[in-house]
């Protein structure tokens, strides 16, 4: 769900751009104050992760494909979408600039799209649906609503910028991107359960309950 | 960084590049959902910057899988290195800073 360059009028991107620079003003203040040097290494596989699936179109009915997202994915492993934010734009960046996939005009709006709308949709879905439906349920449906909110919030766009009407568009993305979703949703699963198996400490969910015992000077930072 | 975080990047690359590997094989060269839908309704791509490994090949190495395999590898590297490096730039400050 790459947007290419001359999908959205050059002014429709400037202010997308807006939206970028202040969405990674905040998500670097959160790194500043949360991202623990530990959780580096991470967020560079989670990064080269999101760059292999992103790449890799999976074919779906219709004639067409699409390709995995993952912003839900880094939200939830995190727990903060901010860090969705600045991955999503590294990788896209790095794919546009280098594998013309996805416009560079158009990186404000992927950004929004993919790591913006996917992150935030996919944690707070996940933190909502946890309780009553059980973490991992939850974690699935997250990942279904962020890729098909996602594609959605494209045919949103593409209306804006005129280039598709929107009845239609967010028939066809929706459409489409309901079958990627249930993918989305069983690798975020497999992904996640895999961490959660290797390497717990690393999943910010299991940090926050044990932080008493482990790391005292570190309790005053996370709770904000 | 310790032996564990080590193992854990050398265990991320290794799956990257068994999803790279296997990319050229098992991707599905159909358009995807977003161009699929463009070719339906209309809206055409512009030319404003061609990137050097257009659509996931590097063409220097011909048309065999392994220019796709190539072009997903350094894809993978790159995007972790960028990653690894932004992180240790942007993380957290030791000590912990008091909340200015």
């Amino acid at each position: 769900m790459h947007i290419p360059d001359g999908f959205i009028p050059l002014w429709q991107c400037a202010i997308y751009y807006v939206i970028l620079i202040v969405a990674l003003y905040f998500s670097l203040n959160w790194a500043r104050r949360n991202l623990d040097e530990k959780a580096i290494p991470l967020m560079a596989v989670l990064a080269a992760g999101i760059f292999a699936i992103m790449s890799m179109n999976m074919p779906i009915p219709f004639g067409t494909s699409g390709h995995m997202v993952g912003g839900a994915l880094v939200a939830i492993v995190f727990c903060a979408p901010e860090a969705a934010v600045i991955v999503f734009t590294i990788v896209l960046l790095v794919q546009g600039l280098f594998f013309g996939d996805g416009g560079i005009t158009a990186l404000g709006a992927n950004v929004l799209n993919m790591g913006i709308i996917g992150g935030f949709v996919g944690l707070y879905t996940f933190k909502a649906l946890r309780k009553p439906i059980g973490k991992y349920p939850a974690i699935a449906v997250a990942a279904w609503l962020a890729i098909f909110l996602a594609a959605e919030a494209v045919a949103v766009e593409m209306w804006l910028a005129g280039t598709f009407p929107l009845g239609a568009g967010l028939f066809f993305m929706g459409l489409y991107h309901a079958f990627i979703g249930i993918i989305e949703a069983a690798l975020t699963v497999v992904v996640i359960l895999v961490l959660e198996r290797v390497r717990p400490d690393l999943l910010a969910w299991n940090k926050n309950k044990n932080l008493g015992e482990q790391k005292p000077e570190s309790s005053e930072v996370s709770a904000k | 960084m310790n032996t564990n975080d080590k193992y854990f990047i050398i265990g991320g690359i290794c799956i990257c590049m068994v999803i790279a590997i296997l990319s050229p094989f098992i991707a599905s060269s159909n358009p995807d959902g977003l161009e699929k839908s463009s070719e339906q309704l209309g809206g055409t791509e512009s030319g404003v910057y061609t990137a050097p490994f257009a659509d996931y090949t590097i063409s220097a190495l011909g048309d065999s899988p392994l220019a796709g395999i190539a072009a997903l590898a350094l894809g993978v590297i790159v995007a972790l290195l960028i990653a690894y490096v932004v992180g240790m730039i942007i993380k957290r400050r030791k000590p912990p800073e008091k909340s200015t």
